[in-house]
């Protein structure tokens, strides 16, 4: 008696279940298929890599269950100071600050998201872009083409708005001025943001 | 993946003897920090240096006395100061903080 007690009881229980996690909650964890998104945080270079404030807008397109194309124009703002110098050899060497110099870069990225637990979502994200790098005070130009890989977790606040925190690590070639020629480029940006469902 | 990892370690690394503070080679002040010591016999090249009242105030070498104070690399022998160019040899020179006393340092 007790277990066919216990049987018509199991349906109500999954029932309950549903209920706790109601339809309200299920639309605002799902991933938006097209999203806005502005983030500020810092950049971390050095010798010819720019670092500072960094501030990006991102577009964001659902290409798969899993995978959302990130576009990403962002910007780098630094110190100045002049870091270039010709050594005893009357070769062109920059040393220029963790934080110096300026940039803006063109990214297209791709996330992929992963199970998450509620409504945080933790993504992987890769990528190319291209970039401009300039430090005014050496009269110093350069042309960059860096590769990314971080990763993140996003949280949906509600349906519309999610806040997003990101670290990645970008490496790739540049070509300068000023006889300086090939130079690579390394650094590392960490960002927080938030991102707006387009409808 | 190994030839990246040295891309970022050459990247992250870059070293010189020396720097626009104390070293670099220069025409005018604008390719150094503080102060250019102008292409002469004295400096082949040009050297950036750095106005100076001790030793304690120079990020490398020695302050002596000359031209008002500035700072030079410390040498013991001819072949210390090639680095520097041709034309660079090793001299005595008045430390600036105490007259009296030498020190051996890198000039033209």
């Amino acid at each position: 008696m007790s277990r066919l007690i216990l049987l018509a009881l199991l349906p109500s229980l999954a029932f309950a279940d549903e209920a706790v996690d109601g339809p309200e909650d299920e639309a605002a964890d799902a991933l938006p298929d097209q999203s806005l998104g502005a983030s500020v945080g810092v950049t971390g270079g050095g010798n010819v890599t720019p670092g500072g404030l960094h501030v990006a807008g991102h577009y964001l397109y659902q290409l798969s269950e899993q995978d959302w194309f990130d576009g990403t124009i962002g910007f780098t703002f630094g110190s100045g100071g002049a870091g270039c110098f010709r050594d005893r050899m009357d070769d062109v060497v920059c040393d220029h600050d963790i934080g110096a110099g300026r940039g803006v870069e063109v990214t297209a990225a791709v996330r992929r998201y992963f199970a998450g637990q509620g409504k945080f979502r933790p993504f992987a994200r890769a990528g190319v872009g291209v970039a401009i790098v300039r430090y005014g005070d050496d009269d110093l130009t350069g042309l960059a083409i860096p590769l990314h890989a971080g990763g993140g977790v996003r949280g949906a606040v509600s349906e519309q708005i999610a806040i997003v925190a990101m670290a990645q690590l970008f490496l790739g070639p540049a070509l300068f001025g000023r006889g300086l020629g090939s130079e690579p480029q390394a650094g590392i940006t960490v960002t927080a943001g938030a991102e707006f469902r387009l409808p | 993946m190994r030839a990246w990892i040295l891309l970022a370690f050459i990247a992250a690394c870059g070293g010189s003897d020396v720097s626009r503070a104390v070293g670099a080679r220069c025409d005018d002040i604008d390719d150094c920090d503080d102060r250019c010591l102008g292409p002469s016999n004295d400096y082949p090249d040009g050297f950036c240096t750095v106005d100076c009242s001790d030793s304690g105030d120079c990020p490398d070498g020695d302050c002596v006395e000359r031209d008002g104070g500035v700072c030079l690399f410390r040498c013991s022998g001819d072949n210390e100061c090639k680095f520097l160019g041709p034309g660079w040899t090793c001299h005595e020179e008045a430390l600036r903080a105490n007259p009296m006393q030498k020190v051996m340092v890198c000039r033209g």
